[in-house]
């Protein structure tokens, strides 16, 4: 019974014009985003090499120079792109690609690419992610909708009750007709998008494994869509019905739950005005010692600190330039800071994760997305990660620079320069983005929310198969 | 049988609940659209009031200190901080630059969220890092909102086919159609009366919706045009779908291939064509790399550090009036800096406008080729009503530019004099005033209502050639 019903419904869409209309569109949708968004991965790529080697030369040849000009002068650390990013462009146009950093300061990414663009580009662009996302759902409800009407417009489930069916066959039929073109056709382009990619040289270590955990999270995704367009099918009595609640259902599930998740999230969980974070940063920031001031309290105090430690009475006969160890310290209390109110940030973000995840209860294409941008390094997640891992890397050279400063000269004497060959022992910035276990760790609570999806809408429709 | 037709569509649309169910949906997305707008510009609001009355307390202090300095009081500030020296004042008391929202900003977020509505430039940095993204989360900006603009391009048009797709298909399916052949009534007349009829109904539902939003903002009485305005505007769109309603229902024939052919249409104009415009415009004029842009400004800045002396000396002999008005002749760091900063604008500014026109160029292709969708048209329309266009933040960021200028040089004879600050210069601080500029073309809706009736006429056209065949037994 499952394969007669199989047979007979393949054939069925075989012989329909418009699904292979409609088909054929797919394709050529994917090939155009595919074909895009390939060129300006490889863009972007070059661009990446070219400015990080670049920015690094600057920062070697810097010639004889005080280590703490050189801090403030700065470096700057480049965001790079990763291979999946070719399927799934996530965040990236909305995030910040290069971050500088330089001496008391944490600065964001800055120069997203959605700022040099018009207007347009916030209807979104064809790129693989969009035809993945919102066109095969669509290409689904097109070829799933009047799969349970037209038996009954037809009359011939009138025939098929008489002869004593199983229906449960019978759907699951319907179902496989329906999941396996679906099935062949994200494999063939995931296969396509692997072969492109692991021939693609210098551009990141690309993963067969990523790619395979991302094809799953789209193979369930579709699966939670065909089981919702036969349920609407099964529950209607008129096909033109069946397919205006299926569109409904994708219009809410994937435009109208995440543009208003993002509204709630907003206002629930609202981050500070770039302004407002920056005043706020400031006043912390006077509380505590500025490494530049050595007539503030803060100063003071630890002047006498040291003092007493090294168990001598004036700063000259300190082992090291106070000047430097002072910058050090302000250095190190402006982190903290910095760090205190990222973190708050980060907090605002989770909750409005948390705003994100309770409206998955109506769109599976919410974990959906946020599953396949993780999978792609193309989510905020790792976006902050490589902040993060900036933000340390500053650190560090701030501590390598003051170091240097300490050490080689004497309390004040801010006329030191440190040696032109110098800068070259600073350690290169690296970062790598975190590795598929923990991402599709991170991201346990998309994974059971798919799961919930995938096994509820099935046993819907199981349920009402049974009573048609 | 116009009447007739009235009478017995009303009375159809009623039995079938449409036009509840209609009013209830509208009611429902325009409800809730512009309540999320309104919780916007009232954050956005409260954000720059916040802003200014900081930089009120701010000034307050300022004025003590200065008042304290001038009576020759000890202080306990910063020596770089007191307010007596001019950049101390430039860098650390800055003037608020906002951007308040306009009146109709709740329809439309348009780049509100990506751009920040308020900085605060000091006189030294450079202009072009003054940073004007706001800190939002991507996520945020990936989805994007839920807002008015939203409800009208991109559900609107999904009622509209939902309404109208089965108009003549129904008939044809239920077998009324024939009955109907029998009335001395030609059938795309038939058909352009329901259209006509369902169209007037969605008017008045669209009219009443939009008149409690602007009740729910209480307008002043000056927004009549732009309610009027804005109102044509969605007509006309409303029109368009109609007219593409129209015409499918008389070319195809099934209900379910008229439902597959509208919403593929909706697809193409709505989702496929803007992006397929934005990214060809990227492609034709690309922006400049932002990288490659950092490597070259700290390039020229290294070498312009290294000739500071130099770049100075020019300077004053550029400004003889510097040195004549001045009698202690001090030259310290900001004097130097100063003056590079200066040389290093003129020398970013080529590069810096390489931007701009890029970005110039690709807004110019979207003006000619906007007219493939009409979803960009409104879009960008209601953007511009609202003050949220590319444009508008575009302006803005100009009238920020000229303003750090004018706050940059209100400082310049004070420093190159070697003047003091002092409490009697406070009030001749410049500022900023942000003047709105109007962007939306009195042409756009005309142009739109041409189109949809352009489209009724090939509908016309196309049921003429399908009378020859005869409209009851095409399938």
């Amino acid at each position: 019974m499952i394969a007669k019903t199989f047979l007979k419904e393949t054939k069925e869409l075989l012989r329909d014009g418009r699904v292979r209309i409609a088909v054929a569109i797919v394709f050529l949708l994917l090939g155009a985003a595919t074909w895009i968004s390939a060129r300006q991965y490889k863009n972007v790529n070059e661009q990446y090499v070219a400015a990080k080697k670049a920015e690094r030369s600057i920062w070697d040849n810097q010639g004889e120079k005080n280590p703490h000009s050189a801090a403030h002068y700065g470096t700057y650390a480049f965001k790079p792109k990763y291979p999946l990013s070719l399927l799934d462009q996530g965040v990236d146009k909305y995030a910040g690609t290069s971050i500088f950093l330089e001496a008391h300061k944490r600065n964001e990414a800055q120069f997203s690419a959605a700022t040099d663009q018009t207007g347009l580009a916030r209807f979104g662009d064809l790129t693989p992610d969009f035809v993945l996302l919102f066109i095969i759902p669509l290409l689904i409800i097109l070829l799933g909708y009047n799969s349970f009407t037209k038996e009954r417009e037809m009359g011939t489930l009138t025939l098929l009750k008489s002869q004593g069916f199983s229906s449960w066959k019978w759907m699951l039929g319907k179902w496989m007709a329906l999941f396996l073109p679906i099935l062949l056709m994200a494999t063939a382009l995931f296969l396509v998008a692997g072969v492109v990619l692991s021939n693609l040289k210098d551009f990141g270590v690309f993963n067969w494994g990523s790619l395979f955990a991302m094809y799953l999270v789209f193979v369930v995704y579709y699966g939670i869509f065909i089981n919702i367009v036969l349920l609407i099918s099964a529950r209607t009595k008129k096909s033109g019905i069946s397919l205006v609640v299926s569109l409904c259902v994708w219009i809410i599930a994937c435009l109208g739950a995440p543009k208003a998740a993002s509204n709630i999230a907003e206002s629930k969980h609202p981050y500070p005005t770039r302004q407002e974070f920056a005043a706020n940063v400031l006043k912390d920031k006077k509380e505590g010692l500025d490494g530049h001031n050595p007539w503030s309290k803060e100063a003071k105090l630890l002047e006498q600190e040291v003092l007493l430690e090294y168990g001598v009475d004036s700063l000259h006969q300190l082992p090291f330039n106070f000047d430097a160890y002072r910058m050090q310290k302000g250095e190190e209390h402006e982190a903290e800071v910095y760090f205190k109110h990222y973190n708050y940030l980060k907090d605002q973000y989770s909750n409005q994760s948390k705003v994100y995840k309770s409206l998955a209860a109506i769109s599976p294409y919410l974990p959906t997305r946020f599953l396949s941008m993780s999978i792609a390094h193309t989510d905020y997640s790792t976006h902050w990660d490589f902040a993060d891992a900036a933000e340390e890397y500053r650190i560090a050279t701030q501590k390598f620079l003051n170091g240097n400063f300490a050490e080689n000269s004497e309390y004040g004497n801010w006329g030191y320069r440190a040696e032109a060959g110098f800068w070259k022992n600073l350690p290169a910035f690296d970062y790598n983005p975190p590795e598929l276990n923990s991402t599709l760790a991170r991201n346990s609570s998309n994974l059971w929310l798919m799961g919930i999806w995938l096994i509820t809408s099935f046993g819907l429709l199981f349920l009402s198969t049974k009573t048609i | 049988m116009l009447s007739y037709n009235f009478k017995y569509e009303l009375k159809l649309l009623l039995r079938s609940r449409w036009i509840q169910l209609l009013s209830i949906i509208l009611l429902l997305l325009f409800g809730f659209s512009t309540f999320n707008g309104l919780h916007k510009i009232e954050k956005r609001k409260k954000d720059i009031t916040a802003a200014h009355s900081e930089v009120e307390e701010n000034d307050a202090m300022m004025l003590k200190l200065l008042d304290s300095v001038e009576q020759g009081m000890e202080v306990s500030a910063s020596r770089w901080t007191i307010p007596t020296s001019p950049m101390a004042v430039g860098n650390y008391h800055p003037r608020v630059a906002a951007m308040e929202p306009q009146p109709l900003a709740f329809m439309a977020t348009g780049q509100a969220d990506l751009f920040t509505h308020y900085v605060k430039p000091k006189v030294s940095g450079d202009d072009h890092t003054l940073n004007f993204a706001e800190m939002t989360s991507p996520v945020q900006l990936l989805f994007g909102s839920f807002d008015l603009a939203f409800v009208i391009v991109y559900l609107l048009p999904l009622l509209i086919i939902a309404f109208s797709y089965n108009v003549l298909s129904s008939e044809r399916e239920s077998g009324s159609l024939r009955l109907l052949a029998s009335q001395p009534i030609r059938i795309r007349s038939w058909v352009l009366q329901k259209m006509g009829l369902r169209f007037f109904w969605l008017s008045v539902i669209v009219l009443y919706a939009l008149c409690i939003v602007f009740f729910m903002v209480s307008p002043p009485l000056e927004q009549v045009s732009a309610f009027l305005g804005l109102f044509g505007l969605i007509i006309a769109y409303m029109l368009f779908w109609f007219a593409l309603a129209f015409l499918i229902n008389l070319w195809i024939g099934r209900s379910a291939k008229n439902a597959v052919a509208l919403l593929g249409l909706w697809i193409a104009f709505v989702l496929l064509i803007p992006s397929v415009l934005n990214q060809l415009g990227n492609t034709l004029y690309p922006i400049p790399s932002r990288t490659l842009m950092i490597n070259e400004m700290r390039s020229l800045k290294a070498e312009v550090t290294k000739k500071q002396d130099e770049i100075l000396d020019n300077f004053l002999r550029d400004h003889p009036e510097y040195a004549i008005n001045d009698t202690t002749q001090f030259r310290g760091f900001y004097h130097r800096y100063m003056a590079s900063q200066r040389l290093i604008k003129e020398e970013l500014a080529p590069m810096i406008n390489a931007y701009e026109d890029q970005l110039r160029k690709q807004q110019d292709w979207v003006g000619i080729f906007k007219w493939f969708s009409p979803a960009i048209i409104v879009q960008e329309s209601l953007n511009q009503r609202a003050g949220t266009s590319t444009q508008d933040y575009e302006d803005y960021r100009k009238q920020v530019v000229s303003f750090a200028g004018s706050w940059r040089e209100h400082f310049m004879p004070f420093l190159y004099n070697n003047k003091n600050f002092s409490q009697k210069d406070y009030p001749d601080l410049p500022k900023f005033q942000f003047v709105p500029k109007s962007f939306s073309s009195l042409l756009t809706v005309p142009l739109l209502f041409l189109i949809s009736i352009g489209l009724f006429g090939l509908g016309f056209f196309v049921s003429t050639k399908m009378e020859k065949n005869g409209i009851l037994t095409t399938s």
